[in-house]
């Protein structure tokens, strides 16, 4: 037996598994070698615990004593659970769908259209109240600001100007930094990772939160206002996801309140709906680009899909951007006019000079190429800041702290930039610059720096897109677009709520348009095809396109936000070439700190080269199993356990004395046992309960989604001894694999049919092993073919 | 400002000459007698020779070859106010084009803008005409070309984008209070630039009281909305005179004091990336391994398989 003095020499180097393990494809004989290790298992394997929520080393304790190492990318982390798409089948739902008339399901489906309406219109007031917000405060900031300048540029003291600059910088941002870093950290960055994550069916916990909202919304108008590099884009489809959630409950679990109504969607499958309805609700409002909404939803969040829902999601997202019209309407004191684009409005490109041509196509793949090396080059930067970030600054003290030096700086920089800019340009006839600066220009003229720096983002992008040839020298846009580059790596990923799509856009519009001067002064200066409005466009979805590598729906985003159908081809091309080009340095942005959060993130398909590996393999085993009729103290005991938080059980029909596993008769969720547990729902007490209302789905509903903690339930030792019977609540038919499936198999199980357990079975039905998210996220493709991650307590 | 200038005046002259010339040919063909008004006469040499030479000739043949029945002919009153209508185009016009560059055409020519639209508007309200075609259909909707209409409307244009409005006083007949007292202010800074126009060091020092009046009176009118061309064009001027031939710039003479703040704020982050990374702890993360079919079983298989 070769084989097993090998396995023997392998264990005892079982300690430096800290580090990466290659995985190969095995010879053949690999196979035999399995099948020979496998006997022995089922006797060293008692029943007790596995479902990968949590495991503890009980018996390899000695062995491999718990290991620190340093956070990095190749982990998964625990905190993480899944949410539960696969709908329970058990005999309370088979009687409620008995009980409900033909007239409930239409009526089901009336209440959907009117959530969606109700996602609809919430999500663009949200966005207009932090659209008026972020323009009255940075209108305040700035013009006192400018004020200051104005004065002291005449008689000296402009370092005072500066200072006061970078004071107010840091004051906005230590408010919005402390609000995050104190009250709720899952309300930092865009949130994009997070929406992607839980419509890819990973519970994050307190992401769909009122209270996450209420900071989020606060947290940008504060990091915009403040004048870092972000935009306010991003968090709005977190803030859309947030109200899609919380509508379609009907309550909310942050005010305690209960409106009592829209009970029947209170389940992780019928809330996952209308969040996807919510992020696309949130896209159409910041973008003013309704399909780009759809489509968003579409391509992040889509494992689970239907037309019926496709046409809702895109109510919900017409009705969005209709409202955030609406009421910017009335703002602007023209009430009734619908016309206006999205909190960012690119303007339109509809005049003669920005048509394109047959040879300029080639142009634009190069711009492309260039955006996808640039984006890669800031997701590298980003992802080792964010790295550094984890292990070194996580007390929120120093992560307020060093939003405000963040802020601090990017004033000083701004300052010093349009101090020593000698880039004068005449006022344009109808002011477009709202804040122009004159500082040490001829009377009449204004710096172009400043129009690129003392301005809003959204503005700035404004400009660089349609500004008249000739309003920004070579000099300028290089240097700004170097500047913000660093500005905009160095932003993403702070603790404040922002996101990073207007950065991105501001940093292609850059230096597109740069590309485009260039081009013009190359080539006849008479030539009208170099309009730099153009190819700062190309230069922004290029940018965008390397930093998140999004691909239809940006494209459809970009093409409703800027109003011409017309470039959607250009676009199209710049961003397939950013793709391509910057996937083969990372990933994207969005997936580089999904990966860093080490969420259990399954990907579309399962990692190439991995057809080899089994169940048997991937599983956890052994397996806590119940019997149908089990004994309420040893329910108790194993919810109770703190070193296994599982959350499904197989049922088997009885498990014998010497631990054989039993037949698979049904899986039971904790949160069921745990209603259950409450309700008493014992079988020594059914003569008692005839006399109380049976129990029913809606009793499981209310619980949802904040099942309380099993040490909150109290058993008293009477009740320990009695039975509950657990037929009537499992489901009868679980989703069940043989052992000798191969990985991708069960893993389009996974991503299809959004399941949360999968139980494993021998040829007669016994239960053998579980596979859950975390078993399948664990594969991934490194460098040296496959790798496997490690899972760590965070 | 300069860009907006530039073509009013390109399409002014442009548009001028144009409209003159039609202008001429149209009062060629109803009454030849009039052309000999003191209007045409007024007109530069050079613009009507060439197409009156070719266009005329053949307005003449087919207008005495062919009369219409009489209803449809132009009656008398219209035609005199067609004849009106020609004539303070014509000083209109003419009048633009003079004070085309610099821009004084708001000062200069209300007097003809006013009278323009009074006979533009008898012709179109005009109720009173004997017989029964009024004179508003068979001068400007009995073709497809309406002149008339065009003419004005594009003349109209020009007035409006100039925005001598604002200028005027309320019933458009004078210059407006706040103009002239902004034409007094400028024209104290002028003098002031004239008397130091040798030395433009003294020029700054000794101006800048009268110039900074100057655009406070500016400033204060841009904001009540009470600027047209002619202001804007001189203020325009004037700033170019004080900055760019004077030279009177702000000097740049704070670079150290902003260069040490700067520096001492991207001083800041370092400072606290060391010590962050000097004092606080790194976060470690606890392992835990996962319960396999047998002790990291997966693991070892897959060692087996590499073996």
């Amino acid at each position: 037996m070769a084989n097993i003095s090998k396995k023997v020499s392998w264990s005892g180097r079982g300690d430096d598994r800290g580090e990466r393990t290659p995985l190969l494809n095995g010879a053949e004989d690999g196979k035999y070698n399995r099948h020979l290790s496998v006997g022995g298992i089922f006797q060293v394997g008692r029943l007790s615990t596995v479902d990968l929520e949590e495991i503890t080393p009980e018996e390899d304790i000695v062995r491999s004593r718990p290991k620190e190492i340093p956070h990095n990318e190749k982990l998964l982390s625990l905190k993480y659970e899944s949410l539960d798409y696969d709908n329970s089948e058990n005999q309370l739902f088979l009687e409620e769908e008995r009980r409900m008339s033909h007239m409930g399901f239409r009526c089901l489906e009336t209440r959907r259209w009117v959530i969606c309406g109700l996602i609809g219109f919430l999500t663009g007031l949200i966005a207009c109240l932090i659209d008026i917000a972020v323009e009255k405060l940075a209108g305040y900031k700035y013009s006192a600001v400018k004020q200051n300048i104005e004065k002291f540029t005449e008689f000296g003291g402009l370092s005072i100007s500066l200072i006061l600059w970078a004071v107010l910088n840091s004051a906005f941002v230590m408010v919005g930094a402390i609000a995050v870093a104190f009250f709720e950290p899952f309300a930092a960055g865009s949130g994009i990772p997070q929406i992607k994550c839980y419509l890819n069916g990973v519970k994050i916990p307190r992401v769909v939160r009122l209270k996450t909202l209420a900071i989020k919304v606060f947290g940008v108008i504060c990091s915009v206002a403040g004048g870092l590099a972000v935009g306010k884009e991003g968090p709005m489809i977190h803030s859309g996801a947030v109200v899609a959630a919380g509508v379609s409950q009907g309550r909310s679990t942050s005010l305690k309140k209960d409106f009592k109504i829209f009970e029947y969607f209170r389940r992780d499958t019928e809330k996952r709906d209308f969040v996807s309805a919510g992020a696309a609700a949130g896209v159409s409002a910041a973008f003013g680009a309704p399909v780009g909404g759809v489509l968003f939803s579409l391509e992040e969040g889509a494992s689970f899909w239907n037309q019926m829902l496709t046409w809702r999601i895109f109510f919900a997202s017409m009705i969005s951007t209709f409202t955030l019209n609406f009421f910017l309407s009335i703002y602007h004191g023209k009430p009734g006019e619908l016309s206006s684009p999205g909190l960012i409005n690119f303007g339109r490109f509809d005049s003669d000079s920005v048509q394109y041509n047959l040879y300029e196509i080639p142009l634009f793949i190069i711009m492309g190429a260039l955006g996808g090396v640039l984006g890669a080059l800031f997701n590298v930067i980003n992802y080792w800041l964010t790295i550094f970030r984890i292990r070194y600054i996580h007390r929120p003290c120093l992560q307020v702290m060093e939003a405000m030096l963040v802020a601090a700086v990017t004033a000083t920089v701004s300052f010093a930039m349009i101090y020593f800019s000698n880039d004068c340009q005449p006022l344009g006839q109808d002011n477009t610059e709202e804040y122009s600066l004159q500082l040490f220009c001829a009377d009449g003229e204004y710096n172009s720096m400043a129009t690129a720096f003392f301005n809003t983002p959204e503005r700035s992008v404004r400009s660089l897109f349609h500004n008249p040839p000739g309003s920004y020298n070579p000099l300028t846009l290089g240097v700004f677009t170097l500047a913000y580059f660093v500005l905009a790596v160095w932003t993403y990923g702070l603790t404040v709520s922002a996101g990073v799509f207007i950065p991105s856009l501001l940093i292609g519009a850059a230096w597109g348009r740069l590309f485009g001067i260039l081009l013009s002064t190359i080539t006849s200066s008479q030539s009208i095809w170099a309009d730099p409005g153009k190819y700062a466009l190309i230069g922004a979805a290029a940018q965008l396109g390397g930093i998140v590598r999004m691909t239809l729906s940006l494209t459809v985003i970009l093409v409703e936000a800027t109003g011409s159908v017309t470039y959607g081809f250009p676009i199209m091309l710049v961003l397939m070439t950013a793709k391509i080009v910057g996937d083969y340095f990372i990933e994207g942005l969005y997936d580089v700190h999904i990966k860093l959060q080490s969420v259990p993130f399954l990907h579309w398909e399962a990692p190439p080269t991995s057809h080899w590996l089994t169940a048997r393999e991937v599983m956890s085993s052994p397996v806590t199993c119940f019997n149908r009729v089990e004994k309420v103290g040893r329910i108790v005991d194993v919810l109770s356990n703190t070193s296994t938080n599982h959350n499904g059980f197989p049922v088997v029909a009885h498990t014998t004395e010497n631990d054989e596993p039993g037949k698979i008769c049904g899986l039971i969720l904790r949160s069921q046992l745990i209603v259950l547990l409450k309700h008493k729902v014992f079988v020594e007490r059914a003569s008692s309960r005839l006399s109380h209302r049976k129990l029913q789905l809606k009793d499981f509903r209310d619980a949802y989604p904040r099942f309380p903690p099993i040490q909150s339930i109290h058993v008293s030792q009477d009740e320990r001894e009695c039975m509950m019977d657990l037929t009537e609540f499992m489901n009868p038919t679980p989703y069940t694999v043989p052992q000798e499936t191969s990985l991708p198999r069960v893993f389009k199980l996974f991503r299809a049919l959004g399941l949360r357990h999968l139980v494993v079975v021998d040829n007669e039905n016994r239960v053998v092993g579980l596979v859950t998210r975390k078993d399948l996220a664990r594969y991934h493709l490194g460098k040296d073919g496959l790798e496997e991650l490690h899972l760590a307590q965070t | 400002m300069e860009l907006l200038t530039r073509f009013t005046f390109v399409s002014a002259c442009l548009f001028a000459e144009w409209a003159v010339t039609f202008i001429a040919v149209a009062n060629c063909s109803i009454s030849p007698s009039e052309m000999n008004g003191d209007s045409a006469l007024k007109l530069p040499s050079a613009v009507i020779p060439v197409s009156q030479k070719s266009t005329l000739g053949s307005f003449y043949s087919l207008s005495l070859s062919s009369t219409f029945p009489e209803d449809l002919e132009v009656n008398e009153y219209c035609t005199e106010l067609l004849r009106i209508y020609g004539q303070r185009y014509v000083t209109f016009a003419n009048c633009l084009v003079t004070y085309a560059r610099p821009v004084r055409v708001c000062q200069n020519c209300y007097t003809g803008f006013n009278s323009l639209e009074d006979i533009y508007k008898n012709i179109s309200f005009d109720k009173s005409a004997p017989g029964n075609v009024s004179c508003h259909d068979s001068l400007m909707r009995s073709d497809r070309l309406m002149l008339l209409y065009t003419l004005f409307i594009k003349l109209d244009e020009i007035w409006t984008s100039a925005e001598c409005k604002q200028c005027l006083n309320e019933d458009q007949d004078a210059l407006s209070n706040d103009t002239l007292y902004f034409m007094a202010t400028l024209n104290q800074s002028l003098s002031c630039f004239e008397q130091y126009q040798r030395n433009h060091t003294e020029l700054c020092k000794d101006c800048k009281t009268s110039y900074k009046r100057l655009n406070e009176v500016y400033g204060r009118m841009e904001k009540n909305q009470m600027l047209c061309i002619d202001l804007e064009d001189a203020m325009n001027m004037t700033q170019h005179l004080w900055s760019k031939n004077f030279r009177c710039l702000l000097p740049r003479e704070e670079t150290v004091p902003v260069i040490a703040v700067s520096s001492f704020m991207l001083f800041l982050p370092i400072i606290f990336y060391l010590s962050s990374f000097l004092h606080s702890e790194q976060k470690k993360r606890k392992l835990i391994h996962p319960k396999r079919v047998k002790s990291s079983s997966s693991l070892m298989n897959i060692q087996d398989k590499f073996s």
